[in-house]
């Protein structure tokens, strides 16, 4: 088990007994859910406290606790040794809650719930009120804000979300076909700034994933949602039997650099003297890739394994003669 | 393991915290090493002073007020010890629990997640609040330049680093005046002064290579009151409009965006040149553009460079780059 950090441990303890000040007996589960630890952890930390006190460190300089409460898994403080104000936050960590606070604010997922945006701005404000002037040099936005259009579409599936409905969504796929799916909505996600819905698609019977601005229309079903399917939308990581991947390699010029960080998957796998780079993708969504490939290949100078690049060739030729032009001219 | 079993730090950071706010007098160097407990009285005064020193700062980086007066003696001005009172309500507090996981950086994590335990502890709200787990908003990490650049940001230090250019991939060194850290659309990013360039620039922490080190010492600089994050990251170009000739039933996506349709062609509004290009090159022979000209022939670029995908040089470089 890694040691805990003595910091967030002091905190605690320190949170503990002015929690603890003045109120009686608490018991040990509700403690543990307050702090977000174990029980067993609640019990080590009274342990901890009940060794700790003023110089002298005899009995009664230490803190103490009823002992025949904790038996009864309920903890009574008896003596704080003048811990009983709670701490006030330090700048760094006002400054890391208000900046994710803002930032939370700020979600586009956020601003198509009206009442929780007004949670939002009220916890912001009470915040703020504590914190003291805290200097703006943490300045975090999610996402740009949304279209009126995407926001109205937003709208609807926060509105699913909380009431606990499905969705009948109709949807472009990035292979650009377009499908009317009735989902057991998950989450919204938002990743480099692109929001996603995690829903349970009923037609495909599996978790899919739905980027919002190829969501054309929403509507709120009547139906609820089943909490299986909820929770099984809101896992992270591929879907099973959606893992089949291959692995391809391409070098890219320099200017392209931006595209590898947009990545959430692969790595640079190889660096050249003129800036150009390895990068290896595996790749398990085929039109994705032939859309990636059909705009990427101007930067692209090499690719492996070459069958990778055929979908997407067909396509160019294809798309050059919708133009009236082949490639050769 | 030791042979002798040793107090926790943190046992020894409470028994230090409950002595500076009991005692009466400020309390000396020598009398805090023979008296609060987890302290070794027999250390040498070197030994001890620096073990004190890192408590005194780890405290003081908590948010403990300890003063220290003229002639050395610690206390805890408890006055400036306590958290004001805050009346979170329980959607409140889960709106706090959501923001503080939204980092991916171990140090702004356990930052939000001490503060949120210390607002926990200053209130009677239960957990209970109407549940926001549907929203998963997600940052990338910051990465290891976080903490000394945010460091240099406190105590107005210059920095310098090694920097790779997005376009031409070539590494220089920066000497940048710190000014505020942003994300936008998931990265990472420092806003400062480069002194070489005598201007505000944007730099990616992912692309900073090596160390971040301070140069020089604090509050070498004023930084300016308001960074306008989103000015200085924004893209001047100016709205155009894409004339598309669009396949039936294809390119679903970008005809929702149209602002207007006559039969098979679309009008679609845009800024990004590269980016509407990409995405339009993207759709193959769904969308054929119409106009403007320099759109056209932007997107016929990218069609012609697949086309000739298969005719690339293909594993003789790669085996060359691997084995380097």
């Amino acid at each position: 088990m890694p040691a805990e950090r003595s910091a967030d441990a002091v905190v605690r303890l320190l949170g503990l007994v002015s929690y603890l000040a003045g109120r009686g007996p608490v018991p040990i589960s509700q403690l543990a859910q307050r702090f977000n630890v174990s029980g067993a952890q609640i019990r080590a930390d009274i342990d901890q406290l009940w060794v700790t006190g003023t110089p002298g460190y005899w009995p009664h300089d230490l803190l103490d606790f009823d002992g025949y409460s904790i038996e009864r898994g309920m903890v009574h403080l008896t003596e704080a040794r003048g811990l009983t104000q709670p701490l006030r936050l330090a700048t760094r960590e006002a400054v890391a809650l208000i900046a994710a606070l803002r930032a939370l604010a700020g979600l586009p997922a956020l601003q198509a719930d009206p009442a929780r945006r007004e949670v939002a701005a009220s916890a912001l404000a009470k915040l703020e009120a504590v914190a003291g002037t805290v200097e703006a040099r943490l300045d975090v936005t999610i996402a740009a804000p949304e279209t009126a259009e995407r926001l109205e579409i937003l709208t609807v599936i926060t509105a699913a979300l909380n009431k606990g409905h499905r969705l009948r969504l109709r949807y472009s796929s990035a292979a650009d076909r377009v499908s009317q799916r009735e989902v057991d909505p998950g989450a919204l996600v938002t990743e480099r700034g692109v929001t996603y819905l995690r829903a349970w698609c009923s037609q495909a019977r599996a978790r899919r994933t739905f980027r919002l601005d190829r969501i054309l229309a929403a509507e709120v079903l009547d139906e609820p949602s089943d909490p299986i399917w909820v929770a099984e939308a809101r896992k992270v990581g591929p879907p099973p039997g959606e893992g089949d991947t291959t692995d391809v390699t391409l070098v890219l010029g320099p200017q392209w650099r931006w595209f590898a960080e947009t990545l959430t998957v692969g790595e640079v796998s190889a660096e050249f003297a003129d800036g150009s780079f390895a990068l290896r993708l595996p790749v398990s969504d085929e039109a994705w890739w032939q859309g990636t490939l059909l705009w990427l290949a101007p930067g692209v100078s090499a690719l492996e394994p070459p069958a990778a690049a055929r979908a997407a060739t067909v396509e160019a030729r294809a798309a050059l003669a919708a133009y009236g032009l082949d490639e050769e001219e | 393991m030791n042979d002798v079993p040793r107090t926790p730090p943190q046992e020894r950071l409470l028994n230090l915290v409950i002595a500076l706010i009991n005692t009466r007098v400020p309390l000396h160097n020598r009398q805090i090493q023979r008296q609060v407990a987890g302290y070794d009285a027999d250390a040498s005064p070197e030994v001890f002073g620096r073990m004190f020193e890192r408590d005194k700062e780890l405290l003081r980086e908590l948010g403990v007020p300890i003063e220290v007066d003229d002639e050395g003696g610690y206390r805890i001005d408890v006055s400036q010890y306590a958290l004001p009172p805050v009346d979170l309500t329980a959607d409140e507090l889960e709106l706090l629990w959501l923001a503080s996981s939204i980092w991916n950086d171990s140090v702004l994590r356990e930052e939000t997640g001490r503060g949120l335990t210390k607002l926990l502890a200053a209130t009677d709200t239960r957990r209970d609040g109407a549940d926001a787990g549907w929203l998963s908003p997600q940052l990338q990490q910051a990465g290891r330049a976080y903490v000394p650049l945010r460091a240099a940001i406190e105590r107005a230090q210059v920095v310098e680093f090694a920097y790779r250019a997005a376009r031409s991939g070539q590494t220089m060194v920066r000497r940048v005046q710190p000014w505020v850290l942003a994300v936008r659309s998931g990265g990472w990013y420092l806003i400062g002064h480069d002194e070489a360039r005598a201007a505000a620039r944007v730099f990616r922490l992912s692309r900073i290579a090596g160390e971040v080190r301070a140069s020089g010492g604090p509050q070498a600089f004023v930084p300016p009151v308001h960074v306008d994050v989103d000015a200085l990251l924004a893209d001047p170009s100016e709205e155009r409009t894409a004339e598309l000739r669009v396949q039936a039933g294809r390119a679903a996506a970008l005809r929702a965006r149209a602002s207007r349709t006559r039969g098979d062609v679309i009008w679609v509004d845009y800024r990004l040149p590269d980016g509407f290009a990409d995405e339009v090159a993207s759709l193959g022979s769904a969308v054929v553009v119409l106009g403007p000209p320099e759109l056209r022939q932007a997107v016929l670029n990218r069609l012609r460079a697949a086309a000739a995908l298969d005719g690339l040089p293909p594993a003789p470089r790669l085996a060359v780059a691997n084995a380097r």
